[in-house]
């Protein structure tokens, strides 16, 4: 489903260069949820938008599906993280002047969609947020902020979900009904990587993976 | 969720940055409005005047010294009397008044004065119009303010000049001019007095036009060219009238709209595309999301170009209407001219619509290509 081959990814500053990620090689199966756990700095966020189709790695390949993601158009690899992959990230990024049902709905400003008002409306339902549809994010506290990303990313019901610390701004309850949402997207067949320190999501990893220093690492 | 959906709620939501380049907008586009719109009705008045009214000319010798011809009031050549005629039938030229003239300056009593001799004016066939420049019988004469005042003159006296007896038939009231030491008499007496019969030195010719094709056609450059057919050995002068001072009040104003038409609006593009930069900065971590959501470069390209179309447009019909109001205010003032000639044109609005959203786009292009050029894997990281 999702695999890196031998991806490094080095950032060229001023202040010299940065390696993030060296020759990382992973293997994500169909349906698996796996946890990418890793110090500070060892290049969990780049592995994660780099497998995403939004960071190129500066060496290998990312295969998504059986394509090379970064092999393809920065247009077609628009397109195939519209039609594949969703998001969730530590710092929600709603869009601030839409309201609540806008912001699940934002997936459906590209390409074709079968999915609507009515899928939106469903999801909000089912988060807890129907009450919410027409707030605005500023009138939102951080666990509904989160599950509102949360719906946005699973509107399209895309193969992959890949959440980055989706749970670090949030208190013990707010993680666990989260962490809860992400198990059951996999339960139901979805592919899951998530970044996190929080261990409430041990219980329905299929298994774990150790960064460090941009290496995969023994625990 | 369409992108015209996405920038109407972000302008609606964001109304402080929206207000703001809307404000630049409808300056320029009022100023532009404002000024065609005065601006036109002043041209077309002023074509019409001259239409109606035509050139005032001063016809003298070709061979006239201009730099003396200033200095003295007249022509030191002559031309014979029969150039009026062949002026009057020839039929290429209408016009409202014609009259030949002979003067001279010369020593009277003492002093210098001018002797303008004036034949009768020669109105267009069929048309009998009040003269404009008064006519003497022969016998008389009008004498200037001045010559009446210093030798105590006045009307129905007699003076003598040259030996011959004329009366005063008029003592002219002050002119403040080089009239004020003129003696006016019938041109045959003053051709007399000069021993110069069947001379003049100048034709006055009032509301002059061309005649082409049984069409009146206002065109000096025509007229002149008319006017060096029928009159080899003449050339003429134009006489300042109401309608030349209008045309050149008007392209003064059309010069000085010229610096600040451009000068505005580079002012105000460089204000728009300020204001979408700070714009696209405050939203970069939108454009990040909505990379991640799979939006391309087009998209996001949209959503500013877009919305800089939508302002140039709400701007282009605001900016019409405030521009109207002011030039029908304010017009009347500044271009001196009557209210009801200045209208709203609304062909105006057409270019405003037109020409507004494509500066307003081409005010935002940089910063929208700064929206598209950005990494969203950096962006998304900002806090
Ligand atoms: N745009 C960038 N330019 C330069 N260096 C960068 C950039 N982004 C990340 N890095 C560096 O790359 C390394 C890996 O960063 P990354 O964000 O992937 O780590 P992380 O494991 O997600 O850390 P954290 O747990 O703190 O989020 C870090 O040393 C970081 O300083
Ligand atoms: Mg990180």
């Amino acid at each position: 489903m999702v695999r890196l081959d031998k991806a490094s990814k080095t950032y060229r500053t001023k202040h010299g260069d940065v390696q993030a990620l060296d020759r990382v090689s992973l293997q994500i199966q169909k349906g698996e949820l796996v946890i990418i756990r890793g110090p500070s700095g060892s290049g969990k966020t780049t592995l994660l938008l780099s497998a995403g189709g939004m960071l190129r790695p500066t060496e290998g390949h990312v295969i998504v599906n059986n394509n090379d993601i970064y092999a393809m158009s920065k247009r077609e690899r628009a397109i195939f993280r519209a039609e594949n992959i969703g998001f969730v990230f530590q710092l929600f990024h709603l869009v601030p002047y839409l309201n609540i049902i806008d912001n699940v709905l934002m997936p459906t400003g590209v390409g074709r969609s079968r999915f609507g008002q009515k899928d939106a409306k469903e999801w909000l339902n089912r988060l807890n947020l129907a009450e919410r549809m027409h707030h605005r994010p500023s009138e939102l506290s951080a666990g509904e902020k989160q599950r509102t990303a949360i719906a946005r990313a699973m509107l399209k019901r895309p193969q992959i979900i890949l959440a980055d610390e989706p749970t670090g701004n949030l208190d013990p309850e707010n993680s666990d009904e989260i962490i809860g949402y992400l198990a059951e997207y996999h339960s139901s067949g979805g592919t899951v990587i998530v970044v996190t320190h929080g261990k409430a999501v041990d219980q329905y990893a299929d298994r774990i993976v150790y960064l460090k220093k941009g290496h995969i690492d023994k625990p | 969720m369409t992108t015209f959906r996405l920038i109407l709620k972000e302008m609606l939501q964001r109304k402080f940055n929206f207000l703001l380049s809307l404000l630049a907008v409808v300056i320029a586009a009022a100023l532009f409005v404002s000024f065609f719109t005065t601006g036109e009705s002043s041209k077309s008045e002023t074509i019409r005047l001259m239409r109606d009214i035509g050139f005032n000319l001063r016809i003298i010798p070709k061979k006239t010294n201009m730099e003396k011809f200033w200095q003295t009031g007249f022509s030191e050549y002559t031309m014979p009397e029969s150039h009026v005629y062949d002026l009057a039938t020839h039929g290429g030229i209408s016009y409202a008044h014609l009259t030949a003239i002979l003067q001279k300056k010369l020593t009277w009593e003492g002093r210098e004065v001018f002797l303008t001799g004036i034949a009768p004016e020669i109105s267009p066939p069929g048309k009998k119009k009040t003269p404009m420049i008064f006519s003497i019988e022969q016998g008389n004469v009008y004498i200037g303010y001045e010559i009446a005042q210093s030798l105590g003159l006045g009307k129905g006296d007699r003076i003598d000049i040259f030996g011959k007896s004329f009366i005063i038939a008029q003592s002219l009231s002050e002119s403040g001019s080089e009239d004020d030491i003129r003696i006016y008499a019938h041109l045959h007496d003053v051709q007399g007095l000069l021993k110069m019969e069947n001379s003049i030195n100048e034709i006055k010719a009032l509301q002059c036009l061309c005649i082409v094709n049984n069409e009146q056609i206002n065109s000096l450059e025509m007229l002149r060219e008319q006017l060096a057919g029928i009159l080899p050995d003449a050339k003429v002068i134009l006489i300042q009238n109401i309608a030349s001072a209008r045309e050149g009040q008007r392209l003064m104003a059309e010069r000085y709209f010229g610096f600040i038409i451009p000068f505005v609006s580079v002012v105000c593009m460089t204000w728009i595309g300020i204001l979408a930069m700070l714009n696209v900065r405050e939203r970069r971590q939108e454009i990040g999301i909505m990379r991640a959501l799979g939006y391309g470069s087009g998209k996001i390209a949209a959503l500013f170009l877009g919305r800089a179309v939508i302002i140039g447009l709400i701007g282009a019909v605001v900016g019409f209407s405030v521009g109207t109001s002011l030039a029908l205010k304010f017009g009347p003032v500044i271009f001196k001219v009557t209210a009801n000639m200045i209208e709203p044109r609304i062909q105006l609005l057409y270019w405003a619509i037109i020409a507004s959203p494509a500066m307003c786009a081409l005010s935002v292009f940089i910063p929208a290509m700064s929206a598209v050029a950005q990494d969203p894997a950096i962006t998304l990281r900002e806090e």
